[in-house]
C-alpha cells in the first residue's frame, strides 16, 4: 500500500476551510485545513513515494516537476492569503499525519502568531530596478584610433564614462528603495537575479520586497509609476501584490 | 500557458486587492522560486530533506532561474541534457557504462605496454 503524507502549504488564523474548496491541490489532492489553539495549517494529501524523503531528493533535481509543485504551492498559499493572514510556509514542508501537523502548530504557537499579527492585513510587492542598455559607441570610438596612446586615452574615458554611469544608476537604485521604504511597513533588499534567471539583457540593479497595507497598494503602484518617470535613465518595474512571503519569517531565537 | 480559473478566487473580501493592480499571471518562475525556496516559515517536518543538498537548487537554479517556456526560447535546455535533471537515470547509467568501458579499455592498454 501507497503511503501518504501531509503537504503543508500555509499557516492562516480564521480562515473558513470552505474558503478554498474550489482550489486545486498539489497531486489531484484536495485542500482541507487541520486547526489547532486558533491556528489553521493548509494541507493536502501527497503520496510518500513521490513525497517522501528518496522521492523529493530526487524529484527536487527535476525542473519541470519542480516547477509545477512550486506553482501549485504558490496557487494555494495566494488563495489562502486573500481570505486570511497568512504565514506560507517554505516549499516541501511534510508532515506525516495530522498529529504531526498539530504538534508543529503546538511547538510554534507563539511565532507564529506574531508573524500573523505583522502580516495581517498587508500583502508583499515586488519591485525591481533594472539599468537601460548603454548607448552604442559613438561612431568616432568605431574608428580606429589614430596612435596608441590615443586608443588608451580613448579606453581610459570609456571606463571612466562607465564607472559613473554605474555610480549613477547604483544611487538611484538606493533613491527608489528609500522611497518606497518609507511609504511602506517594511522593506528588504533581496539580492538582484541574474540576467540568464530573468531572460533579460538588462542588469537587475534593485530586487526589493515590500509589505504594504492592503488598502495602500493602489498608492504603492502609484508611486512606482512617479519615481518610474523621474529616472527615466532605469527601468522600474512592480509586481504584485503576493502572500508576505518575504516577511513571514520566523525569529531566531 | 493556460490559467485554471480556479487560481484566482473571485470572492475576496477585505484582502481584495483591486483589479487594476491584481498580479500579472502567470508569475515569473524566478519570483515563485526565489520566495518559496528562500523566504517564508521554515518549520521542520516528519519528511527531512535539506534543500541546500539539492543540487539544482543550490547551484542551478541560483543562476539559471527561467520558466520552462522561456528558457526553450532562449535555447536554454540544460535540463533536457542533464540526466540528473530529466529524471532519465538510465542515460545517465548508460554515461557510466561507457566510462566504466572506457577505462577498462584504457587499463588493458597500459598493462599490455
Amino acid at each position: 500500500m501507497t503511503e501518504t503524507g501531509r503537504y503543508l502549504y500555509a499557516i492562516a488564523r480564521g480562515l473558513d476551510p470552505q474558503a478554498l474548496t474550489d482550489v486545486p491541490a498539489l497531486a489531484g489532492g484536495h485542500l482541507e485545513v487541520v486547526e489547532h489553539r486558533g491556528l489553521g495549517a493548509v494541507v493536502s494529501s501527497v503520496d510518500l513515494d513521490e513525497y517522501g524523503e528518496e522521492g523529493l531528493r530526487r524529484n527536487l533535481e527535476n525542473l519541470p516537476w519542480l516547477e509545477e509543485v512550486a506553482r501549485g504551492h504558490d496557487t494555494v498559499v495566494q488563495a489562502t492569503a486573500t481570505q486570511a493572514p497568512t504565514a506560507p510556509l517554505r516549499l516541501a514542508t511534510i508532515c506525516l499525519d495530522d498529529d504531526g501537523v498539530r504538534e508543529r502548530l503546538d511547538a510554534w504557537h507563539d511565532a507564529l502568531e506574531q508573524v500573523l499579527d505583522r502580516v495581517e492585513g498587508r500583502m508583499e510587492w515586488s519591485v525591481k530596478v533594472y539599468a537601460r542598455p548603454r548607448p552604442a559607441p559613438a561612431a568616432e570610438a568605431t574608428r580606429p584610433a589614430a596612435s596608441g596612446a590615443a586608443y588608451l586615452q580613448r579606453k581610459k574615458a570609456e571606463t571612466e564614462a562607465r564607472q559613473a554611469d554605474e555610480s549613477s544608476t547604483a544611487m538611484i537604485a538606493d533613491e527608489v528603495h528609500e522611497s518606497l521604504a518609507a511609504r511602506s511597513v517594511a522593506g528588504r533588499r533581496l539580492p538582484p537575479q541574474d540576467p540568464r534567471l530573468t531572460g533579460r539583457s538588462e542588469r537587475m540593479l534593485h530586487n526589493g520586497a515590500y509589505l504594504v497595507e492592503v488598502d495602500e497598494g493602489v498608492a504603492f503602484s502609484a508611486l512606482v509609476d512617479e519615481l518610474a518617470t523621474a529616472h527615466p535613465e532605469v527601468v522600474i518595474e512592480v509586481h504584485g501584490p503576493w502572500p508576505p512571503y518575504s516577511f513571514a519569517t520566523l525569529e531566531q531565537t | 500557458m493556460t490559467q485554471s480559473p480556479d487560481a484566482t478566487p473571485t470572492a475576496r473580501p477585505h484582502y481584495s486587492p483591486p483589479s487594476q493592480t491584481s498580479r500579472p499571471q502567470p508569475a515569473n518562475l524566478a519570483d515563485i522560486l526565489e520566495r518559496i525556496l528562500d523566504k517564508g516559515i521554515i518549520i521542520a517536518g516528519d519528511i527531512r530533506v535539506n534543500l541546500l543538498d539539492i543540487e539544482l537548487l543550490t547551484i542551478k537554479i541560483r543562476l539559471l532561474i527561467v520558466s520552462v517556456d522561456k528558457a526553450q526560447e532562449m535555447g536554454i535546455d540544460w535540463w533536457r541534457n542533464d540526466p540528473m535533471l530529466n529524471g532519465q537515470e538510465t542515460t545517465l547509467a548508460d554515461e557510466n557504462r561507457r566510462l566504466r568501458e572506457r577505462i577498462e579499455a584504457l587499463e588493458a592498454k597500459e598493462s599490455g605496454d
